[in-house]
């Protein structure tokens, strides 16, 4: 764990590239209420490490519900429940006993809209490190400066990091959000919609950004813009009223899809 | 066409009308403002000196000022925001962050809501009955509890609202970075509810400044120096009462000081809970 700078390896874009892909996060038969409203019904997925899987589907599908699932970022509201299985590393996270701020270290999520902390720059990276680990002060320094580094934030805020983040362009402030994720070193990154509030140059920049850091990350990005999941993921899924209707590698999903719905939301014909 | 135009006039007649009564209205409040200002100030500002600020409350047609009264008002003032923003702001942080989907954050809302608008004599009666019939005495402390309880509510009602203000997204960022509830409250989310919290603990102190009825039960008076707070303790709005009503000229006017000094501090308050929103909002924006 030592020395992570800015690796970008190119990894080959797309799946089953010579090396044997493990399941980082599996779900098993998947549920998931909003009081009584059911939003998942019956998910199984397998999440392969290290690839950036990407899940389409119309508005209120449960993509972002899945997404939420898998840090249970639900469980600050108590109406909201999950049944069946989420696995990372063969752990079943829903679990009473797998420990909250564990999963959560290992598991970070980046929101839809940009929130930055009411504080600095620095201090917005460094505040969860601080909570899991006690850095001295030259470390911690290290520790921030990597994660702006892998954000690709570093040059931009170099010399502005005791500034208030609320000051920085909505693009940067999201970059700073995903530098905040990955300076815990998680092993899983959540993107929930992360360029939906962005400008095209900005989100060619995340786009940019989830593409490095896959050599890294097991990446999964919910997205309501198709070319996006396209250019950017090995893997697919599809979901329409809470359950996964298809998934499969990104290539044969766009170009072939198994089934008749996934083509036609594909295509634009619904959705 | 014709039709239409002709509607379109009447619509317009009907909105003049609306403006001037509403404009009217907001004179007609506005008016009686100036006046009570204006007669506060032309009052009380001839009876602004030095000695209004440094001599004690005198016998009558003596020379004297409300020194003994703007500390006891001080003291009273501060030791009910100590008392009641700690727990208000305690009070609201529960609502907003533990209790805001459960039945029983509504159900306190609620009860907060009546004691914010219960008659402020009925809080001094109430806290007569506590603390001055069971000590046998009236008390300086005891109009600081008095005070406290005009306080509490207030401060409660501006933190949960201040609170539920930071969106929610801010929590869930926080929060899924594996940092627990408590410390994402304290450390992120009062940062950015700040602004609003001392604002609403600075128009808490505005409000009780100028309470009298609950005083007149607990704290009472005095015509001497104390900082006993087991005490009588004189302060302003009592004073002014007192010596309002009173038939002596030198007692009146120093009532009108008193009177200028409080709405002055008031307004002084006011403003600067003003700015501190405004900044607050143009740092959220």
């Amino acid at each position: 764990m030592s020395e992570i700078r800015l690796a970008v390896m190119p990894t080959a874009g797309t799946a089953g590239s010579g090396e044997a892909v493990v399941n980082k996060l599996v779900a098993r038969k998947l549920g998931f209420h909003y009081g009584d409203t059911q939003a998942l019904r019956d998910v199984s997925i397998d999440i392969p490490e290290r690839r950036v899987t990407a899940l389409i589907g119309p508005s209120g599908c449960g993509k972002s519900t899945l997404l939420r699932v898998f840090n249970r970022i639900y469980a600050i509201y108590p109406k909201q429940v999950a049944s069946g299985e989420a696995m990372l590393d063969g752990e079943n996270i829903l679990g009473p006993k797998y420990p909250l701020s564990r999963l959560r270290s290992k598991v970070g999520m980046v929101f839809q809209k940009p929130v930055p902390f009411p504080m600095s720059i620095y201090e917005n990276v460094a505040y969860a490190i601080r909570h899991h680990e006690s850095l001295p002060r030259a470390q911690m320094d290290e520790r921030v400066e990597e994660a702006l580094q892998q954000a690709a934030l570093w040059t931009e805020v170099k010399d502005k990091l005791k500034r208030s983040a609320l000051g920085l362009s909505g693009g940067q402030q999201q970059r700073l959000c995903i530098a905040r994720a990955i300076a815990l070193r998680p092993e899983v990154l959540l993107l929930d919609e992360p360029t939906s509030a962005l400008d095209p140059i900005a989100t060619g920049r995340i786009e940019q950004l989830v593409a490095d850091l896959k050599a890294r990350y097991t990446i999964v990005i919910v997205t309501h813009n198709m070319q996006q999941a396209a250019r950017c993921s090995d893997f697919t899924g599809f979901m329409y009223l809470g359950e996964l209707i298809e998934h499969g590698a990104t290539d044969k999903m766009f170009t072939n899809p198994g089934k008749q719905q996934t083509e036609d939301y594909i295509t634009g014909r619904f959705g | 066409m014709s039709g239409e135009s002709n509607l379109q006039r009447w619509r317009a007649l009907k909105n003049q009308i609306a403006l001037v009564m509403s404009g009217a209205a907001a004179l007609f409040g506005l008016f009686w403002l100036a006046w009570i200002l204006w007669t506060t100030f032309s009052r009380g500002i001839g009876a602004i000196n030095w000695d209004l600020f440094t001599q004690m409350t005198p016998p009558p047609n003596e020379v004297g000022g409300l020194a003994n009264a703007f500390v006891g008002s001080a003291i009273m003032c501060l030791m009910a925001i100590g008392i009641g923003a700690p727990i208000g702001i305690a009070a609201g942080t529960y609502l907003a962050e533990y209790a805001n989907f459960r039945k029983i954050g509504s159900t306190i809302r609620f009860v907060n809501d009546i004691l914010l608008s219960a008659p402020s004599i009925v809080l001094g009666l109430f806290v007569y009955t506590l603390v001055v019939a069971t000590t046998g005495q009236f008390s300086a402390i005891a109009g600081s509890i008095a005070l406290a309880f005009i306080v509490l509510p207030v401060v409660v009602r501006t933190t949960d609202d201040m609170l539920r203000l930071v969106p929610s997204q801010m929590r869930e960022a926080a929060l899924s970075l594996g940092v627990p509830q408590w410390k994402v409250t304290v450390q992120i989310l009062y940062r950015g509810a700040l602004g609003g919290i001392v604002t609403g603990v600075l128009l808490a102190l505005a409000r009780i400044s100028g309470e009298t009825a609950p005083l007149l039960f607990t704290a009472f008076s005095s015509q001497y120096w104390s900082l006993d707070i087991t005490q009588p303790m004189a302060n302003v709005p009592v004073v002014v009462f007192q010596y309002a009503a009173s038939p002596y000229e030198s007692w009146q006017a120093l009532a009108w000081a008193g009177a200028f000094v409080l709405t002055m501090f008031v307004l002084l308050l006011g403003i600067v809970a003003r700015l501190i929103l405004l900044r607050n909002r143009i740092a959220h924006e």
